[in-house]
């Protein structure tokens, strides 16, 4: 069986001013249907961009990201944004509900742009919300709810279009522990049901809720394994002011 | 985009026009105020047109005048003019000289009372015919009258009423030395009898021959003559116009215009006055164009994070411009629907004032039909041609920079 995504010698290369930063740099991995997976690394390792690629917002410099068997390194943007509403259901650290709609309209956005009848959209809607524990909370705004109530609906978003894959970025970085381990247990419940989950996540003690971890220092991949293995949690290497010359430079903890 | 997909876009766009009501309104106060004001322009000038048809339209549109003037005025005798006319049956229907008095001869008097406003003319049997007067009491102008010189005369209403208090006929007036016998009295024509004094209800209509003899040098330079339909008006003219020539052997002695003729120049004019009007009204109509392209510019920075995220979760470029054009549009196309009503609701007050000030009660400022339907369609595409700009912005954002936005 073929990988769901599948990086290639993946490049991402960014100009800034005369120096070019390699925020991804010659990234190779899979990961299958139905794995937990989260990326970790510290802020410049380039997991963001890691993000940015697999959720099909941004492209690669060079080598070929496969997502589902296609290569989306060649398609326009029109087909990169049927293949995010397709294919993909993204969670956000700051939750990105739209502060004027309902949960319920904010749920019906992807499937709005689906092109699903408006009863469908509805159905598929309430169902996700119900899915979440928010089957009581359908009209209410953004604004009314709690932060963990807000990070619930989004991940409704992201549920009710039936994605292949759950990218959730730093899903727990605004909420407090309680509720971050409460989001976490939604995702994992998730993953038991068969759906693929990448996290993208700082925090080791998050990461380690996953199955897999694939941890990135300075765009390279340092750990592809086990999440529970001892070295998937091994300090990392800071890198703050990271330095072209000395990547690997040790820093205190 | 599907049916559907325009459905959501259009939902979409209202709700976000409702939540934010107070800027909407100022955003469609550019687009109002020049749809009123055009709607208000093209309805005065509407108005006007058919206000002057109306007043013309019952003098009937078949007349001619003809006006004869110069050293060569001479060679063109009253029954010569007769003769033109009766030579062509098929095409003329009715000819009356009109045979304008000096001031001495003219003098209007009852009794002592100088009517110093009204004119007095020597006109044909014919003339209240052509000229839509209809007689109210005794009789009118006859052919014996002419035949026989006679001293008698029609009056307006004016006269009848304020000279004799209803009580004309039989009467006699005074045309300066002279003595008349009034035989009738003309319907009034216009309905506020305050505004009668110098108008078309204040006249004396005396037999064109006796107008001659009494006012020594009365020359019949002027004829009212009618064809026979509307239709043939321009072939009537042409007819007046070479035996006129022939007559006369000079082009500049003559002059033959027509009622609508003059009707079609005057509606030109307005039309010309109403455009120039109308462009300078479409000016506020850019300027709300480009209120609405600003507001939509700051729109659009605004929510640069919900583009994001609708992109994101997967809106293509074009849905992205779809929703803001269609948010613009909807803006101005209310607008423009405010403008319409107020167009219209000024129009209505405004009716009644203009009227009085123009001395005429047909008077009415009437937007048409057409002029609704473009200003609406005008509105329309002033939002989707000043919000593309802004819409396309929107749309071309990249969905990783426009999530980082706050």
């Amino acid at each position: 069986m073929s990988a769901l995504i599948e990086f290639d010698d993946v490049c991402k290369y960014y100009q800034m001013g005369d120096t070019t930063v390699k925020a991804v740099d010659h990234i190779s991995m899979q990961i299958h249907k139905g794995e937990f997976v989260a990326i970790v690394g510290q802020s410049g390792s380039g997991k963001s961009t890691c993000m940015n690629i697999i959720g099909c917002l941004d492209v690669p410099t060079s080598g070929t990201y496969r997502l589902n068997g296609r290569d989306v390194g060649s398609m326009s943007k029109n087909e990169l944004a049927e293949i995010r509403n397709e294919l993909l259901g993204f969670i956000f650290q700051q939750y990105n509900l739209l502060p004027k709609l309902t949960l319920m309209e904010n749920v019906e956005l992807p499937l709005i742009y689906a092109g699903l009848s408006r009863k469908e959209q509805q159905e598929r809607a309430r169902t996700a919300l119900q899915q979440v524990g928010l089957g009581e909370k359908l009209n209410n705004k953004p604004s009314q709810l709690s932060g963990g109530q807000q990070q619930r609906a989004s991940i409704a978003r992201a549920l009710a279009g039936g994605p292949a894959v759950i990218l959730a970025d730093e899903p727990t970085g605004a909420l407090d522990s309680h509720t971050g381990r409460e989001v976490l247990g939604i995702l994992q419940k998730l993953h038991k049901e068969g759906n693929t989950v990448v996290l993208i996540t700082h925090d080791n003690s998050i990461a380690v809720q996953a199955e897999r971890i694939i941890r990135l220092e300075d765009g390279h991949i340092v750990y592809d394994g086990d999440a529970h293995s001892p070295e998937a949690v091994v300090q990392p290497t800071f890198s703050v002011q990271a330095d072209e010359a000395e990547p690997e430079q040790e820093g205190s903890a | 985009m599907n049916l559907n997909m325009l459905y959501e876009t259009v939902r979409q766009a209202l709700k976000n026009i409702a939540s934010n009501k107070f800027r909407t309104l100022l955003t469609m106060l550019g687009i109002i105020i020049g749809i009123m004001a055009v709607m208000i322009i093209v309805g005065l000038g509407n108005g006007l047109t058919q206000s002057m048809r109306d007043s013309v339209s019952s003098m009937g549109m078949n007349l001619l005048q003809v006006n004869v003037f110069g050293p060569r005025a001479r060679n063109v005798d009253i029954d010569e003019m007769y003769a033109i006319t009766e030579e062509r049956p098929d095409l003329f229907s009715g000819i009356s000289p009109i045979v304008n008095m000096d001031r001495t001869s003219s003098a209007v008097k009852v009794g002592t009372k100088s009517f110093s406003q009204t004119t007095a003319v020597g006109v044909s049997e014919a003339y209240a015919g052509m000229t839509g007067t209809t007689i109210a009491k005794g009789r009118g102008i006859q052919f014996v009258d002419c035949a026989e010189y006679k001293r008698v005369c029609v009056v307006g209403d004016y006269i009848d009423r304020v000279g004799y208090g209803g009580n004309a006929v039989g009467q006699t007036i005074k045309l300066g030395p002279n003595q008349f016998t009034i035989v009738g009295v003309a319907a009034p024509e216009v309905d506020d009898p305050s505004l009668q004094e110098g108008s078309s209800d204040d006249y004396v209509y005396i037999p064109y021959t006796t107008a001659q003899r009494v006012a020594r040098n009365a020359v019949a330079d002027t004829y009212g003559v009618t064809t026979v339909t509307e239709e043939q008006v321009a072939e009537g003219k042409a007819v007046l116009e070479s035996n006129l020539q022939e007559l006369t052997h000079s082009e500049d002695s003559y002059f033959v215009t027509s009622l609508s003729e003059v009707l079609n120049t005057f509606s030109s004019m307005i039309g010309m006055v109403v455009s120039v009007l109308t462009v300078i009204a479409a000016i506020s109509l850019l300027v709300g164009g480009i209120g609405i392209m600003n507001i939509m510019m700051v729109s659009v920075a605004e929510r640069t994070r919900e583009i994001g995220i609708r992109k994101a979760l997967g809106a293509k470029e074009r849905s992205i411009l779809a929703l803001f054009v269609t948010e613009a549009a909807t803006t101005s196309a209310l607008g423009g629907l405010v403008g319409i009503v107020l167009g219209y609701g000024v129009s209505a007050a405004a009716s009644p004032l203009v009227a009085s000030l123009m001395g005429d009660t047909n008077m009415s400022i009437s937007p048409s039909p057409s002029s609704v339907a473009i200003a609406f369609g005008v509105s329309v595409g002033i939002g989707i041609l000043f919000g593309y700009l802004p819409a396309k912005r929107a749309a071309r954002l990249n969905p990783i920079e426009a999530l980082r936005y706050d």
